[in-house]
């Protein structure tokens, strides 16, 4: 018996996401999930069987844990100088 | 013994020890005759650049601007996110986040979820205590 997740869950879900793409401190990387994530919310919003909904919500949980070690591994490796897409322009 | 008691208090009423920050703004202002000044003038509170409300509305509605789902022209302060703005509950999310960002706050799930038009935003920021 498969359980679709509520509104709440999946936009709990996206925040997280977000939350953790914000983290990293690779500007490509940070932008990279940022944008896998708003792509993937967008492409399955109108999923309508249960089954892939809570298939595609597994899936993003799953992400989401990778997400954060990889946080974890890219700070340890974090570039020395800032992309030039970060900077201020004057 | 009741001499010594009586001698105590106004021993500790004469006595005055120059607090550090004082010293090293004297030196500083030996040197810099606006540093006492400057040094005296500043805010007791830490929370000296507390925002106005202006500046809140203002700051809310630049990054709604920016955002790339977003009519500039339709931004104003009264706007609700979905019925105005035409966006729909993930952009909603992401412009939260924006916000989140702009102001350096942590807003939890429970209150981003009732953020969805602009005067509850403005509300929110201004109210907050640590927006910076």
């Amino acid at each position: 018996m498969v359980v679709a997740p509520t509104r709440a869950e999946a936009l709990s879900l996206f925040r997280s996401l977000l939350r953790t793409a914000r983290q990293f401190s690779d500007y490509n990387i940070r932008e990279y999930t940022r944008r896998r994530a708003a792509d993937a919310f967008r492409e399955n919003r109108a999923l309508g069987d249960v089954a892939a909904v809570a298939a595609a919500f597994a899936d993003g949980k799953k992400l989401l844990e990778v997400a954060k070690r990889q946080v974890v591994v890219y700070s340890l490796y974090a570039p020395k100088a800032k992309s030039i897409m970060e900077m201020k322009l004057q | 013994m009741a001499a010594a008691a009586a001698l105590r208090p106004a021993i500790l009423r004469r006595i005055r020890l120059s607090p550090s920050p004082a010293a090293a703004a004297g030196a500083a202002a030996a040197s810099q005759p606006n540093a006492l000044a400057r040094w005296l003038a500043r805010p007791m509170s830490s929370h000296d650049a507390h925002l106005t409300r202006d500046e809140v509305v203002d700051r809310l509605l630049d990054v709604l601007k920016c955002h790339p789902k977003v009519d500039p022209s339709k931004v104003s302060p009264e706007a609700h996110f979905e019925k105005d703005l035409g966006l729909d509950s993930l952009d909603t999310v992401e412009v939260v986040m924006a916000i989140e960002e702009e102001f350096k706050l942590e807003i939890p799930d429970q209150e981003a979820d009732k953020i969805d038009s602009l005067p509850l935003a403005i509300e929110y920021v201004a109210n907050h205590p640590m927006a910076a």
